[in-house]
């Protein structure tokens, strides 16, 4: 296992994808702040006023939750439909299966690997949100206060646990179709469109009556998740449908059922 | 028989998702020590075998016991070091970088990693991305993993795939000095003239079916003299009196005998000083090819 585990670690470090995802996701919370600052700057715009006191760092870890679902949650899913799919394209799965470690503990090193490189971005979000609320709270000469470390490790778990389900279930389609291209383009098109649609119809249905179907899906939980984390200084407050104790629970279900199928398609399939 | 036997398969079958039966009830042992062929048309069946052997795919029936374990054991795969079909490695990565890799899940250290770059001829590309490799590249870098652990048993299949003239006499020279000792390799090829100058024994495989079993001197035949001689009459009279009857026979003019071609001075004195003009004298050999053909039932030349 520690062996799967070095090896992983030595072919992903560097691997383009990875760095540039974390890239990019970094970019996308630079992006977000710049949006809300200027707005908060320039109000009497089509949406409302963003309050100023929101962009501070005392506010950061609601502000960087909005970087999981359903964008930190889709570049997972590529990320893990690559790691998995392309070892079949390329054939390094072959060439991993007869070295030493059974096929398991592979698996076993490739998940814990990839988990790590998610644990890396989302501490790469929340470094680039707290930097720039610093930048920010500098600029409009306001006092520098952080939120409880106990509220940003909470963040920091929900975001990594989003981040780390989804990635997973990338993994397990990338096993499922033995290649990354149609893995990546069912799993996007789940993540992003047709649970959202499924769900909108399922709440609707009936005036409501099976939404307790809809609550069990893993992005409802997941946007449940963030949306617990936002603070009485947005405004807006819509208490979210479902605990986030109960996210969690449903979140770590999912993970462990997209781990335990990766696990059953590697174990039994030939590898041709 | 464990020490001598390092392949044994009793059976083994495999018959794809699609229904292609591409491997059907072969029996095949190969031992200690030996440099075994494993020759077949296209389709034939060999790449599927090897398959089987390192445990990548799962027979459909039968059983094959490889260096003491059952295929996809880990303590069997320790021992083997395997090249089967084209070489897979990470594209982003060097050359050098991906046998680091293959060696870390191999569990050994990386201090064999020049060595093997060293053996196959690649120290001077190592550094490059493998995807940019030429196909003659990949094929080395290939070898290069299967020898990283310094296996007792090396399966590889058509190795000298993709090499250029030079890169497959060095490779033969190679898998030939690699063979020496206690160390196995199975070799997979439908290059004859390449089994014939490395393999001790060979299994010819057609049509998923192992059609025979043998070392390359059996596989060849035996051995003979062609001799033409005028008059044809008292030159079979004489060779039969030499020989005995039941080591010599005519065909459409000449005189075939079963002995060794090392005699064949002798024969044409012994001709000659009976006053029978010799017009032809020379070794009969079987070329593999044409054993090869014969067991496969491929037509030459088509
Ligand atoms: N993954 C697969 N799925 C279905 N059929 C396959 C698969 N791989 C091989 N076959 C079929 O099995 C048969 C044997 O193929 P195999 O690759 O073992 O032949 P081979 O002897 O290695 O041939 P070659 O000399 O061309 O490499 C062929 O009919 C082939 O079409
Ligand atoms: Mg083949």
């Amino acid at each position: 296992m520690i062996a799967s585990i070095k090896a992983e670690w030595r072919k992903n470090r560097f691997r383009p994808a990875f760095l540039v995802s974390t890239g990019l996701i970094a970019g996308i919370v630079v992006l977000f702040y710049s949006a809300e600052w200027y707005q908060a700057a320039h109000p009497g715009g089509p949406r409302e006023a963003v309050s100023i006191l929101t962009l501070f760092p005392d506010q950061f870890v609601n502000n960087v939750m909005g970087a999981g679902f359903p964008l930190g949650a889709a570049m997972a899913l590529v990320l893990g439909a690559l790691i998995a799919g392309s070892e079949y394209s390329w054939g390094t799965l072959k060439t991993v299966f007869t070295q030493r470690p059974g096929r398991l503990s592979t698996l076993f090193g490739r998940v814990v690997v990839f988990q790590a490189w998610m644990g890396i971005m989302t501490l790469i979000i929340f470094a680039v949100g707290a930097g720039y609320s610093v930048v920010i709270a500098s600029v409009q000469g306001h006092s520098i206060s952080w939120p409880a470390a106990v509220d940003v490790a909470k963040g920091m778990g929900a975001i990594w646990l989003i981040l780390a389900v989804n990635g997973s279930l990338g993994i397990a389609l990338g096993a499922l179709f033995r290649q990354s291209a149609a893995a990546l383009g069912v799993g996007l098109i789940y993540v992003t469109v047709l649970q959202i649609i499924v769900v909108r119809f399922i709440t609707s249905f009936n005036g409501g009556t099976y939404k307790w179907i809809a609550d069990w899906f893993d992005g409802q939980n997941a946007s449940a998740l963030l949306q617990s984390f936002t603070s009485p200084a947005f405004g807006r407050s819509t208490p979210p449908a479902i605990g986030a104790e109960q996210a969690v629970l449903v979140l770590v279900a999912y993970l462990a059922f997209f781990l335990i199928a990766s696990a059953a398609l590697l174990r039994q399939r030939d590898v041709t | 028989m464990e020490n001598t036997t390092v392949i044994e398969t009793n059976g083994l079958t495999k018959r794809y998702g699609n229904g292609v039966l591409a491997v059907d009830s072969v029996e095949m042992s190969v031992r200690r020590g030996e440099v075994y062929g494993f020759l077949g048309p296209n389709g034939a069946g060999k790449t599927t075998t090897l398959r089987m052997l390192v445990g990548l795919i799962r027979p459909t029936s039968g059983m094959a016991t490889v260096a003491g374990h059952a295929p996809g054991d880990p303590a069997g795969l320790a021992k083997i070091g395997s090249l089967v079909e084209a070489p897979g490695f990470y594209p982003y990565l060097s050359g050098r970088e991906n046998l680091k890799v293959v060696a870390d899940f191999a569990g050994i250290g990386h201090k064999r990693v020049p060595e093997v770059l060293d053996i196959v001829e690649l120290t001077s590309r190592a550094g490059r991305k493998f995807g940019t490799y030429s196909t003659g590249m990949k094929q080395r870098l290939g070898v290069a993993a299967a020898l990283l652990k310094d296996p007792e048993l090396l399966i590889l299949d058509e190795p000298t795939n993709g090499l250029d003239p030079q890169g497959m006499a060095e490779m033969r020279k190679l898998i030939k000095d690699i063979g020496q000792g206690n160390r196995t390799v199975l070799l997979s090829s439908h290059l004859l003239a390449e089994v014939e100058q490395i393999c001790d024994r060979v299994g010819v495989i057609s049509g998923g079916k192992l059609v025979t079993q043998s070392t390359v001197q059996e596989l060849l035949g035996e051995e003979g003299v062609l001799v033409r001689a005028q008059p044809a009459d008292r030159a079979y009279e004489l060779l039969t009196g030499m020989f005995g009857p039941a080591a010599v026979s005519r065909q459409d003019g000449s005189i075939r005998l079963k002995t060794d071609p090392a005699g064949s001075v002798e024969i044409n004195s012994r001709l000659v000083a009976a006053g029978i003009g010799v017009s032809e004298l020379r070794p009969i050999e079987r070329s593999l090819e044409e054993a090869f053909f014969q067991l496969t039932g491929e037509k030459q030349g088509s």
